[in-house]
């Protein structure tokens, strides 16, 4: 209790909160313009830091990954361009909500939903740690393999309908992925002699042309705006008594699944998000209005894409193992300030942890504050002159896309992307499982040669390994699923038939 | 919109079946391992798998009209220009040349020029001082 207590003094003092504040709101910032990630802002920012105190220091660097995250739902609510990797859930059905009219009630769900998986996160990492990490740390090649194969097979459940076009989509996204150099020979693969397709792909130019050019493109030919089609309607913020009570199940299994996956290291919010967002549709006796606007399937991508930020700290501070980039960047921050993270800070250096136990508490209330008030200034982007959005979301998207390497070949990737965006929405192909193959594919592959080598090639011998084969079971029930629900609904027909005789 | 399938369905089974063939050229795996060409073997065999039922299923209702795009004319402007834009990437000043490719594409698309070059211009500067000045990222 004394460390607690310790911990939540350290950081009550004005300037670790003022720096807190600056922190979220340059997150904000961050995450709202696409191209900008939470790994960018904490890299530029780190070297701030080294001036203040740790307490300081550390309260502007959660101030700015807590705020990115969220605040990365905000374009993919408003105008179908994901801010972060993460928030390519949310756009499924923040997207859908803001062409019915309800942009502010999505804001209102993203903002709400992005503290709850936040703070259960953080409960995870104050009570319960250790064992997180250690299911984490169980994780080996065969495992990982299992987790993105699972991810894999989620690309019928996101199709929205067009189940072979999806899975196709997705069979695309895999091959793309292919591109460079292969992960454990390094033989170059699809680069047709240019060096710059060695690294291969990458995935965020990709997304915000598909999502954010395909979308210009397809409003410039329908010529029917997002205004146009909702008469700059916001509507309410916050959800109803009723609603939230909905949503509950599924913003908090949301956040179990999210703090899971993200305590995982190397996968982060963008899979934990499409996971629980199939999960909840699955469970959902609404499953059907998914990826139309359901108010649930937002709150669970929110929630799982936020929880993740915790599942990855807890990893870090527990086992000083990065889970992502990000993570890895705090590790260096805290190094630089004389603090080794990993079994020994929780051991000799309690009320730190419980410090930023309390910064990362504070941020996500504030970036929840933040997230609800800004809602109908924010929403007003639907208002001005659609032409003038195009040309915002032009100019940011390809200069979003030139700043991550500083590299014109991210550029052609995006406005490639764009085009091939523009088409595959005109041929009802979905571009969810598109963007999920190519982020899953190169983590499959490697970590199934990986686990291969380890077992000397031997196939069966994955086969003892008790995580895997829960994701093996996963898989085939996600695969299955669609069969078992629709012989339900046909059973549950010729039972209303019978009855009704 | 189901001539769509077709012409998609014949591009990716073509796509799939490519995969296959240059998948037998790279280096094969040693001691059971899979090689370099396993997996884009793998998918290459998936996707003609699922190309094909598309094509097929194309085939089968080719009746119900094909595929097109409104205002077609806007969207090649609006592409020709993106790529007019992209071509002239590092050439002459970012924001001058950012102003002029956002205030041509507006006007074409139905904005008065004044105000299009107005906006063009503020949102020119608001970026490169946001990402230039402000991100150190090397816009010139």
């Amino acid at each position: 209790m004394a460390e607690i207590l310790a911990g939540l003094s350290a950081v009550l003092a004005w300037q670790v909160l003022g720096f807190l504040a600056i922190g979220v709101c340059l997150g904000a910032v961050f995450g709202a313009l696409p191209g900008l990630t939470a790994t960018m802002g904490v890299a530029l920012l780190t070297p701030l830091t080294f001036w203040v105190s740790p307490e300081q220091g550390l309260a502007m660097l959660l101030g700015i990954y807590c705020g990115t995250i969220p605040s990365g739902g905000i374009p993919a609510i408003l105008i179908n361009v994901p801010g972060t990797p993460a928030s390519i859930a949310a756009s499924w059905d923040g997207y859908a909500l803001t062409r019915k009219g309800q942009a502010g009630l999505a804001l209102g769900i993203n903002a709400l939903a992005s503290t709850t998986g936040q703070l259960t996160s953080i409960a995870f990492l104050a009570f319960l740690a250790f064992p997180v990490a250690s299911f984490a740390l169980r994780f080996g090649p065969a495992e990982y393999f299992g987790l993105t194969l699972l991810g894999v097979s989620l690309m019928a459940g996101v199709s929205g309908g067009h189940v072979l076009k999806g899975v196709l989509a997705g069979t695309l996204g895999l091959a793309l992925a292919l591109v460079g150099l292969d992960p454990m020979t390094a033989y170059p693969r699809y680069t047709f002699g240019m060096s710059e397709f060695l690294d291969g792909i990458s995935f965020v130019p990709v997304m915000i042309g598909l999502f954010g050019l395909g979308e210009v493109l397809v409003q410039v030919s329908d010529r029917q705006s997002v205004r146009a089609s909702t008469a700059a309607a916001i509507g309410r913020v916050l959800p109803r008594i009723a609603d939230a009570k909905r949503m509950a199940r599924a913003t908090f299994s949301g956040a179990a699944v999210g703090t899971m996956v993200g305590a995982i290291p190397a996968a982060g919010g963008d899979i934990g998000a499409v996971i629980a967002w199939e999960q909840a549709r699955r469970t959902s006796s609404d499953g059907d209005s998914f990826g139309k606007g359901s108010l649930s399937g937002l709150a669970a991508s929110c929630s799982a894409c936020n929880a993740a930020i915790g599942g990855g700290m807890t990893t870090m501070l527990t086992l000083g193992i990065p889970g992502d980039a990000v993570s890895a960047i705090l590790i260096g921050a805290l190094l630089i300030h004389g603090i080794q993270p990993g079994p020994l800070l929780f051991a000799n250096n309690q009320a730190f942890v419980f410090s930023i136990v309390f910064l990362m508490i504070f941020a996500s209330l504030l970036i929840m504050v933040i997230g609800i008030l800004g809602a109908r200034p924010l929403a007003k982007v639907l208002s001005i002159p659609a032409p003038w959005l195009w040309a915002g979301i032009i100019v940011f998207g390809t200069v979003g896309a030139y700043a991550l390497n500083n590299a014109v070949s991210d550029v052609w990737a995006m406005y490639a992307a764009g085009l091939a965006g523009f088409l595959f929405r005109k041929m009802q192909i979905p571009l969810g499982p598109l963007v999920l193959g190519l982020i899953l594919g190169p983590l499959m592959e490697s970590n199934l040669r990986r686990a291969l080598i380890l077992s000397r090639g031997d196939w069966s011998a994955m086969l003892t390994r008790p995580i895997l084969l829960v994701f093996l079971a996963a898989t085939a029930l996600s695969l299955l699923w669609p069969l078992i629900r629709a012989k339900r609904g046909a059973a549950g027909r010729n039972q209303a038939a019978i009855g009704d005789a | 919109m189901r001539h769509a399938d077709t012409i998609c369905g014949a591009l990716l089974a073509a796509v799939g079946c490519a995969l296959i063939v240059s998948g037998a050229g790279f280096p094969a795996g040693t001691g059971g391992l899979p090689g370099a060409g396993f997996f884009p073997q793998a998918i290459g065999a998936l996707m003609a798998l699922l190309a094909s039922a598309l094509l097929l299923r194309g085939l089968r209702r080719r009746s119900e009209g094909p595929f097109s795009i409104a205002n077609m004319r806007e969207v090649a402007v609006t592409a020709a220009l993106l790529l007019a834009y992209l071509l002239l990437w590092g050439t002459g000043w970012f924001v001058v040349r950012t102003a002029v490719f956002l205030a041509i594409m507006l006007s074409l698309l139905g904005q008065r020029w004044i105000p299009a070059l107005g906006y063009a211009s503020a949102l020119s500067i608001l970026v490169y001082l946001a990402f230039d000045a402000g991100l150190n990222v090397t816009l010139e």
